[in-house]
């Protein structure tokens, strides 16, 4: 196989490394336009745990939009927590101010028993709904996100099937 | 590149790449220049187009949503706009040529492909003159099967393969000219179409010594 690839002339080399960096700059543009479009970092999340059960279960993956933010109680937001690297996904049950004063939001998930003052950052008592909250929930896809879980628990996985798309895409000349 | 090795022969995409291969080095040897803009331009495009994605991840990356929020829409349009050329080159000018090469005024580009789960070779020559350009450009489409130049292990014979080549298209033919063999009869004459004039002229050639030279070295 390697040996093939050697007798390539250079410029075919580089088609072959050109075919792979396609897929993955395609992958990766295709995720950006999305996010200009959905106004949001992050416009598609898989739900990690299960706080929101049973509306959402673990590896549902969900479709955020984050235009129009004038979010009311009751919507299903994400959001990340300054300081944490993870998005939380939790119902909207109080909204604050809003008008000429930043909308501010307080959040639960339905299956837990508090509100979320707990995961907030210290200090923290309401999410600012401009720059906390990357989008609210318009639809979602169920389990199909199971795979980034077990991506995202078992890291080996991600550089074993990264390795195997490169490999194959350099080496098949179909 | 001149022992590509065996290959598996029932692998049509196989037998394609490897033939592809042998082509341009046949014709490279032949004096004729490769012309490789073609390649050129498509490569410049992918390029252009997976360095801006590249940038954009790395500002994406180092500097977060925030900051490459507003170049990331005109990236994003660049970047498709770039793919699309390339995809457009590639499908709609390229169309499967592999190769461009250039000899004494003459042009040459050659295309290639096989049809799904059948064993052919079909190759389009297109000869344009840059010496005059006013002449129109002649197309050949041949088709020949990969046995002819396959052995049933799967190893790659140039000679018949630059045979075949010389013997179809007139301009390989004049460059190389002791690979060009004629088609002997295989029986399809029959005796009724062998006027007496043409037996004059074959009684002719046999006296002067046999002038069809590579004909004998044609192998069934």
């Amino acid at each position: 196989m390697f040996g093939q690839l050697a007798s390539l002339q250079p410029r075919q080399i580089a088609a072959q490394i050109l075919n792979f960096a396609l897929v993955l700059s395609t992958a990766f543009m295709l995720w950006k336009g999305l996010s200009v479009a959905t106004n949001s970092p992050s416009p598609i999340v898989v739900v990690l745990s299960g706080s929101m059960e049973p509306a959402f279960q673990r590896g549902d993956l969900l479709f955020l939009w984050n235009r129009g933010m004038d979010t009311q109680v009751g919507e299903i937001v994400v959001y990340n927590v300054k300081g944490k690297d993870i998005p939380i996904v939790h119902r909207v049950i109080r909204r604050f101010d809003g008008g000429s004063k930043p909308l501010q939001l307080l959040t639960k998930g339905d299956n837990n028993v508090a509100d979320d003052t707990e995961l907030y950052a210290r200090g923290q008592r309401f999410l600012t709904r401009e720059t906390d909250v990357i989008g609210s929930v318009r639809g979602f896809v169920p389990l199909v996100g199971y795979v980034t879980i077990l991506l995202s628990e078992y890291p080996w996985l991600k550089t074993v099937m990264l390795g195997l798309m490169g490999l194959t895409v350099v080496l098949q000349r179909e | 590149m001149s022992s590509p090795g065996k290959i598996a022969v029932y692998n049509l995409s196989d037998l394609k790449n490897t033939t592809d291969d042998a082509l341009p080095n046949y014709l490279n040897s032949l004096k004729f220049r490769q012309l490789h803009y073609l390649t050129d331009v498509r490569l410049a495009l992918g390029y252009a187009a997976v360095i801006i994605g590249g940038a954009l991840f790395y500002f994406d990356w180092t500097l977060g949503w925030d900051a490459t929020k507003a170049y990331t829409l005109p990236a994003v349009i660049a970047y498709f706009l770039l793919n699309g050329a390339f995809s457009y080159w590639l499908w709609f000018v390229e169309k499967g040529v592999i190769y461009v090469g250039e000899k004494q005024g003459t042009k040459l580009s050659i295309s290639t492909r096989t049809e799904k789960h059948d064993p052919t070779y079909h190759l389009t020559a297109t000869i344009t003159s840059t010496a005059s350009p006013s002449t129109p450009p002649r197309t050949l489409s041949l088709s020949v099967p990969f046995s002819r130049f396959y052995t049933s292990d799967g190893q790659f014979v140039a000679q018949p393969f630059q045979q075949w080549l010389a013997s179809s298209v007139p301009v390989v033919g004049q460059a190389d000219p002791n690979n060009v063999t004629e088609e002997i009869g295989r029986g399809n004459v029959t005796e009724a179409n062998v006027g007496p004039s043409e037996l004059k002229d074959v009684l002719n050639a046999l006296k002067s010594g046999g002038g069809v030279k590579g004909g004998t070295r044609r192998r069934g």
